[in-house]
């Protein structure tokens, strides 16, 4: 009987000196090649967790608009009219009976089950955008690199809640994970210029998401090949506008003239930015 | 009918004296607790969330006591050899399997009580309100289902020797009908024939369990469903348990019991 | 179902109650369990759909307050006949009565209990919860259901374990529970199958005397065995079965007078066993 307990003893001890000897080289290893910010569940899911991050992410375009929202085939339905539309304009959309994505009922089936579920386009307002929350954060625990995800949650916390530390926080843990997001460093740029009024560090930080931007849009041709704009011009406009506000704010009316001139070529608008250029030319002509 | 809530009764004293229910309830209860806790953005009245997580578990934990309970009844009274006793007494074999039902869908209808006071506590400590007759409502449809859900099962326990075999085959069928049944014609209008037909065959022919589904209105705060679309809905679901529960006793009429 | 039960029963009592054993020259009274040419034909998947014939067209009848031993070598067709009669299997041709009412019918089981030979009762119910279950089958009032509990667990000795749930029973124990939930019916027939095997030489004499102690009754038992010794005690009549043939039936006392011997080797002869020479 002493024999297989002192051998079960000794594997015991075997097994466990191993473990001791192979998990610091083991986590140095794991440390080394899991991208930053990545967490347990991340780790649990491996390469779904983008797809789970995606499916979060709608979730919470469905929490937006309390549930009222297309299912895959209702999304294939449309995409299918959409095409009979093109290829039959004449027949537009007379006589189609419109309720929102879901059309008009098929059947008997689907006409009762509409009671069951919602109903009408709603979307979430006041503190109640809140609910969407959730489901943001962990589509961001999930898939760090999703900007998309950062930049919504940090509109809802601060145009929705007023929650701007909370905002400033969640986007700093984006640009950990993502540390040349033009994108990111604008919202941050944003939060520091118009919650905080802190001008100094706002300045620098649209600086830097414009650095960042030409870093990453500059190299990349106007248009691609199959037609689609890649120079994300929008988010430079916005960069520049934040700068233009801030030496706006700071009274360096001078400076944000020369911010309004580099935005014009590239503006959506450049009538309208046109127009702002000649109000600040009053503005500074009535100031000297 | 005095048979019937006999056997009745033999099930759910099993289903309570089993420790399923207890497990499944106390996984739900601490996976809520745990998600009550999480803080999102210093945000404590965040409750859809946690009501969508809890009403998910509800529905996942309801279906596995149901389904389990069912698939177990005929098989472990053949295997365990108790059925013999049962029917030397005078008790048709229909009685038996309408009283292995009803035993399993009380039982369930109980275990659904306990979890739908758990959530109207957990939600009414965020949301400082008792919807009352939308959870009523949300508790009986989902019953109904299980209903559905039981008698289906009762006759796979029949027809299929094995009760794994059966209880995955309903898991999967259960899931594919709440989840996707309520399109098959949306998606038959896309294909071509032969297959359009049968999708749509099929989905006229299955239970339509997703209108018994009502987590969107609940979490969402939707106004509850008409009474009338309830009852309907109540005789719909009826006639599929009959349905089936009738081809259960049929099958079980001729079964051996070896 | 409960009314008719009622009338059925009481249509029947009178005959019972008043015990009139069947004479061969009088107007016969109704026997307590009949079976006309009753044919089972088995056919199976191990058997490649070949027809095994487990009973060949059986004629047997039990009166009122016998005491009737169904003997035979195994594979004799005694456990059928039982499914039979217990409406677990149909014949394939024939009928069995029970009271007069055809075993295909759920309510012919209203008078009688059944022991099988192993005990297979729900693990999870206490011993009062067992013959409570059963009681509330057999549509017994509540108040009666409690008194007959009372009497029947004192009468088995599990009065101790009554609360406890039936898993925790040792294998005697278990085997008085199913006594138990033979009789809470109070029946006026009862089926035992192998009521003794496995017991010990003081559990069998217990399970005679309640066999003896049922038929100063005035109920009927019907039991198939192996035991010989016992049978040829406490029977009034036996039945011989052998490759689902009747082959002989009668009083014990008329067959060991008829055959010379003890009925062990009338058994024997009857089913053709030939000893080896020495």
């Amino acid at each position: 009987m002493r024999t297989p307990l002192l051998t079960m003893l000794l594997l015991l001890v075997l097994c466990f000196g191993l473990v001791a000897w192979m998990d610091p080289r083991h986590q140095a290893r794991v440390e080394a090649n899991v991208p930053a910010g990545q967490g347990t569940l991340a780790g649990l899911l491996g390469e779904t967790r983008q797809t789970v991050a995606d499916y979060f992410y709608t979730q919470a375009d469905v929490y937006f608009h309390s549930g009222y929202y297309p299912s895959i085939f209702d999304e294939a339905r449309k995409q299918e009219e959409q095409d009979s539309d093109v290829s039959h304009p004449e027949e537009g959309k007379s006589g189609k009976e419109e309720k929102g994505f879901m059309g008009p009922p098929l059947d008997w089936i689907d006409r009762f089950s509409r009671h069951f579920l919602p109903s009408r386009h709603t979307h979430l307002s006041g503190s109640a955008v809140g609910e969407m929350l959730p489901w943001l954060k962990l589509s961001a625990d999930l898939d760090p690199h999703r900007i998309q995800t950062y930049i919504v949650t940090a509109y809802w916390l601060r145009q929705g809640l007023g929650k701007s530390a909370e905002a400033e926080d969640f986007v700093r843990d984006g640009l950990r994970a993502n540390p040349h997001s033009p994108d990111l460093l604008f919202i941050l740029g944003q939060i520091y210029l118009e919650d905080r009024k802190d001008y100094p560090r706002a300045k620098n930080i649209f600086l830097a998401a414009k650095k960042e931007w030409h870093k990453r849009d500059d190299p990349k041709p106007a248009v691609s090949k199959n037609g689609e704009e890649t120079k994300d011009y929008l988010l430079l406009e916005r960069i520049l506008s934040g700068l233009v506000k801030e030496e706006e704010a700071v009274g360096n009316l001078q400076q944000a003239l020369r911010y309004l001139e580099e935005l014009k070529p590239d503006a959506g608008d450049p009538a309208a930015v046109q127009k702002r250029i000649d109000e600040l030319k009053q503005k500074i002509q009535k100031k000297t | 009918m005095n048979k019937i809530f006999a056997v009745s009764a033999v099930v759910i004293k099993e289903i309570y004296r089993r420790k399923d229910f207890y497990v499944l309830f106390f996984l739900t209860g601490l996976i809520t607790f745990v998600m009550w806790l999480m803080n999102f953005f210093h945000d404590d009245q965040i409750i859809r969330f946690i009501k969508e997580i809890c009403l998910f578990l509800i529905l996942i934990s309801a279906l596995i006591i149901s389904v389990t309970t069912a698939a177990r009844q005929i098989p472990a009274e053949r295997e365990s050899r108790t059925i013999f006793p049962l029917l030397a007494k005078p008790i048709a074999r229909w009685q038996v399997m309408v009283g292995k039902f009803a035993g399993c869908w009380f039982a369930t209808g109980f275990a659904l009580v306990v979890f739908y006071l758990f959530f109207g506590l957990v939600s009414a400590s965020r949301d400082h309100t008792l919807p009352v007759a939308a959870y009523f409502q949300a508790l009986w449809l989902l019953w109904q289902m299980l209903g559905i859900v039981i008698a289906m099962t009762l006759l796979g326990s029949v027809v299929l020797s094995a009760p794994s075999a059966n209880m995955t085959i309903i898991f999967i069928v259960t899931i594919g009908i709440l989840y996707i049944g309520g399109f098959l014609h949306k998606v038959a209008m896309g294909m071509s024939e032969p297959s359009a037909s049968i999708v749509t065959a099929i989905y006229y022919i299955i239970p339509h369990l997703e209108l018994y589904n009502m987590s969107e209105l609940i979490v969402h705060d939707w106004p509850i469903v008409p009474w009338l679309d309830v009852l309907i809905a109540t005789i719909y679901g009826f006639a599929y348990m009959t349905f089936f529960l009738t081809g259960a006793c049929l099958a079980f009429r001729h079964k051996p019991l070896n | 179902m409960l009314r008719f039960a009622e009338r059925w029963y009481n249509a029947c009592s009178p005959a019972i109650d008043n015990n009139i054993l069947v004479s061969n020259d009088s107007t016969p009274m109704t026997a307590v369990l009949r079976t006309e040419n009753l044919r089972v034909e088995y056919k199976s998947r191990e058997l490649k759909q070949q027809t095994k014939v487990a009973l060949k067209g059986l004629n047997l009848s039990v009166q009122p307050g016998e005491v009737f031993g169904y003997l035979g070598p195994n594979g004799a067709g005694k456990t059928t006949t039982m499914n039979v009669l217990l409406g677990y299997v149909n014949a394939t041709s024939g009928a069995a009565y029970l009271f007069d009412v055809n075993t295909r019918e759920p309510i012919a089981r209203q008078r009688i209990g059944y022991l099988p030979e192993l005990t297979y009762y729900y693990k999870f119910l206490t011993a009062e919860e067992l013959l409570r279950f059963y009681a509330r089958i057999f549509e017994i009032p509540k108040a009666e259901t409690e008194k007959r509990i009372d009497q029947l667990l004192k009468v088995v000795e599990l009065e101790h374990a009554r609360k406890r749930p039936i898993r925790t029973y040792s294998k005697g124990m278990q085997q008085r529970a199913g006594l138990a939930q033979a009789l809470i019916n109070n029946p006026d027939l009862l089926l035992l199958d192998e009521p003794t095997s496995g017991l010990d030489p003081l559990g069998r004499m217990k399970v005679r005397e309640i066999i003896q102690r049922l038929k100063n009754e005035g109920k009927t038992v019907f039991f198939s065995s192996h035991e010989l010794g016992e049978v040829e005690t406490i029977c009034d009549r036996v039945a011989i079965m052998h490759q689902g043939e009747l082959k002989v039936e009668g009083r014990v006392a008329d067959l060991v007078k008829e055959y010379q011997c003890n009925l062990e080797q009338v058994f024997l002869k009857v089913v053709g066993y030939e000893p080896e020479p020495v």
